[in-house]
């Protein structure tokens, strides 16, 4: 093994004991008997595994081999690909190659949204291992009103969550359809956000641009169309704009607390997503996802919000919608001018590479969000 | 457990489609010679490699789950030959190159790499992102492949797929010289048979009587062809997901329509490019000499042809892109009439349905249990004893 080699062995299992040391800082070695046979792994990795060792409060000294979790960890980073067509595990600089292949690195250099394809692939294995969180039902009430939710895609998963663990699944016969509204933008957010904890879908700008070029709104987000979808009676129809008053038509005391993800908690469950899709089939996937949404630790970040340059085409799209749901006749709670956007100064365009990687590392690092695992009463799995 | 697998791992544009096809049509005849080819949908090696390299592919991905360790189970289990082939395999990474040998287990393994000059390699590449949604101009392309850096999305694949010692570095360092078959493509003008026969003789295949017909082939555009496909992905593919973009684009515009434009001028490189790709062709080739692989064909067809006639697509004229403008028009207008009848069958054959049950409901008792029905859910007491009717009769 040439020196280079083993100096970059030596950095491998540096990290693996859980070391910090920065690549172009690192001057050890591997005795040759201890390097592994298998490949280095890409810089990425590495870099990645780094990052964790040092969210994780590691100093340069190695901990030792007895920590076992941390030992399995560092395994499973340096094993995981980057997820998606993108660079392909790139060489360490100063490490001698063929002279084909991508180009050497310095790991430190490797950008966030290089890390974040293989974190992805981490967190996605974790989740897969975790499996769904199991769901609370409670003793059928079938003399309690039937409902079924549409519209505002974050409320109604919560409240759907709060109904069937009180006896009181959704659905039915004839049962009450209540659509969810909000102002425009606020819906297309949240139809973006919980589609990333389902399925995972494109980037946020991308998907607005998709249906502001179409001059459609998504399936979720339309509430005319999301009502005339279920056969209902129009007195059994109940558009709701305002959520304070919607507990009296559901028939609970008061809603759960409903928390829309961040930016970077939305962006990170897209990636994630895309990951677990290929790891678990199709019908498995979604109860996963929210599985972790509930688990994802809160960072702060406000969530997604539509940008200035799409607002004319949002108002124009809420105006319309108020009309269709105006000609319609449906009962509304509230009023329907309270579906018209409202610029929020908090909202963020689109989430930042830098801190969805920090979410990420922090959610490798620090395995609480697998740990607990949610009090039920009675508990089905699903 | 198997004897040997024949391990094809690319490259793309390389004949590919057409081999699978034939392994694929030909599965029955080839197992009486005790040669697997182990594949219940022409794509399924594709979804293997997607699963062994976490490839997310527009949503195909959710159909690739574990389809790599099944696809590797049944060649373990197989007593003959056993072949795999995907072009795109040709970009996994060390890591994944281990993974995969290891899960083949004690097979005598022989890597299969088809190859094609640089010359014909870099326009085709440039075709097949622009059937895959891409707008990017041809000088962008250029442009992009040639940076050293190779930051680029189109560029690291470009790479990782086409550069031929660094895919045989990562396939084929642990496997010895004479298990490692190279299959050069022909030059353009050879006769039609001759890539087969270069596939025939190294996956062991002559002699065997099977269906060569081309059912199922990747061909190339011409150049007004591919200019009107830039410009149209230009437009839709920000409002035409992928699920839609392949069977209507893909395969109805490019392959079924835009495709027959033989008499197109066909695409080459500029000048200054075509000798950039011959330079690094011969470098490779003496690379690839040095390393005593079992060739079928001549490394020399890795040199390319001549510099030609170049037909710049990014200066294609509005004339020029008219002809194929309409034909996309009509192809996708007889398309959208095909699925108008499928639609109106479909409504056709749920109205029947719909007749069907309600001639069912049509009876004096039914009316009247259903009337008592909509009674009892109009209170919270009638609903109660719904249910508990419905739980009784097991009806929930």
């Amino acid at each position: 093994m040439s020196d280079d080699a083993a100096r970059a062995h030596g950095w491998v299992a540096h990290l693996r004991e859980g070391g910090t040391t920065p690549w172009l800082a690192w001057q050890g070695t591997a005795p040759v008997a201890d390097a592994p046979a298998r490949v280095l792994p890409g810089a990425q990795q590495l870099e990645l595994l780094r990052r964790v060792n040092l969210a994780r409060g590691s100093s340069a000294a190695p901990r030792g081999g007895d920590d076992a979790s941390s030992t399995r960890l560092a395994a499973q980073v340096l094993a995981a690909p980057a997820a998606g067509r993108g660079k392909a595990d790139l060489p360490l600089v100063g490490v001698a190659t063929s002279g084909f292949g991508p180009r050497p690195v310095d790991p430190a250099a490797v950008g966030a949204r290089e890390l974040l394809r293989v974190a992805s692939v981490v967190l996605a294995d974790d989740l897969v291992a975790l499996g769904p969180d199991p769901v609370t039902t409670g003793w059928a009430r079938p003399w309690r009103r039937r409902v079924r939710l549409v519209g505002d895609p974050v409320t109604a998963g919560i409240l759907r969550e709060h109904l069937a663990a009180r006896g009181r699944p959704q659905g039915g016969p004839r049962p009450l359809l209540v659509a969810l509204g909000a102002p425009l933008d606020e819906l297309l957010a949240r139809t973006w956000t919980q589609r990333c904890f389902e399925t995972g879908t494109k980037p946020w700008p991308e998907w607005l641009r998709f249906w502001r070029e179409r001059d459609q709104l998504p399936a979720r987000t339309d509430l005319a169309a999301s009502v005339e979808r279920w056969p209902a009676r129009r007195s059994h129809v109940r558009v709701v704009t305002d959520l304070a008053r919607l507990p009296q038509q559901v028939g609970v005391r008061r809603l759960p607390a409903v928390r829309v993800p961040g930016a970077d908690q939305t962006e990170l469950a897209r990636r994630v997503a895309a990951v677990v899709g290929l790891r678990v089939p199709a019908p498995e996937r979604p109860a996963l996802m929210r599985t972790l949404q509930r688990r994802m630790p809160g960072t702060g970040v406000a969530p997604v919000g539509v940008p200035e340059r799409e607002r004319d085409w949002v108002a124009a799209s809420a105006a319309r919608m108020t009309r269709a749901i105006t000609r319609a006749g449906y009962p509304v709670v509230g009023d329907l001018a309270d579906l018209a956007p409202r610029a929020t100064a908090s909202a963020v365009a689109g989430a930042d590479d830098q801190q969805v990687l920090d979410l990420a590392i922090a959610m490798i690092a620090d395995p609480g969000w697998r740990q607990a695992r949610r009090a039920a009463g009675r508990v089905v799995e699903r | 457990m198997s004897r040997r697998v024949l391990l094809h791992v690319g490259c793309p544009k390389t004949g590919t489609s057409y081999l699978q096809d034939v392994l694929f049509r030909n599965q029955e005849t080839l197992r009486e010679h005790d040669i697997l080819y182990p594949a219940d949908r022409f794509d399924a090696h594709f979804l293997a490699a997607l699963d062994l390299m976490t490839l997310p592919w527009g949503g195909l991905e959710t159909e690739a789950v574990g389809a790599w360790d099944r696809l590797a189970a049944e060649v373990r289990e197989w007593h003959g030959t056993a072949i795999i082939s995907h072009e795109i395999f040709a970009r996994a990474t060390p890591a994944q190159v281990e993974r995969a040998l290891a899960a083949l287990g004690d097979t005598e393994v022989h890597l299969v790499l088809s190859v094609r000059d640089l010359v014909r390699q870099v326009p085709a590449e440039w075709q097949e992102n622009v059937k895959h949604r891409s707008h990017i101009t041809y000088a962008a392309f250029l442009e992009t492949i040639r940076d050293p850096a190779r930051d680029s999305r189109i560029g690291s694949w470009f790479w990782a797929v086409q550069e031929l010692p660094d895919v045989l570095d990562r396939w084929g360092s642990t496997l010895p010289p004479e298990h490692v078959h190279l299959v050069t493509v022909p030059p353009s003008g050879s006769d039609r048979g001759e890539l087969w026969r270069r596939f025939s003789r190294t996956f062991g295949l002559d002699g065997i009587d099977l269906d060569l017909t081309a059912e199922r082939e990747n061909p190339s555009l011409g150049v007004p062809e591919t200019a009107l496909l830039r410009a149209i992905n230009q437009r839709v593919t920000s409002v035409v997901a992928p699920p839609d973009y392949r069977p209507l684009v893909r395969e109805v515009l490019a392959h079924q329509t835009l495709s027959r434009g033989f008499a197109s001028a066909r695409l080459g490189l500029p000048p200054d490019d075509h000798a950039w790709a011959q330079q690094l062709s011969r470098a490779w080739v003496q690379v690839l000499r040095e390393r005593d692989y079992d060739v079928s064909g001549s490394l020399d067809d890795l040199l390319g042809p001549d510099l030609g006639t170049f037909t710049d697509p990014d200066t294609s004229t509005a004339d020029q892109l008219l002809p194929p403008a309409l034909d996309a028009i009509s192809a996708l207008l007889v398309e959208a009439a095909r699925l108008r009848e499928v639609e109106e069958r479909l409504h056709r054959e749920l109205h029947e349905a719909r007749e069907e049950r309600d001639r069912v409901r049509e009876t004096t008792t039914y009316r009247a249990k259903r009337r008592i029905v909509t009674t009892l859910e109009d209170s919270a007491p009638g609903r109660g004893t719904l249910e508990v009717y419905r739980r009784v009769r097991g009806r929930g």
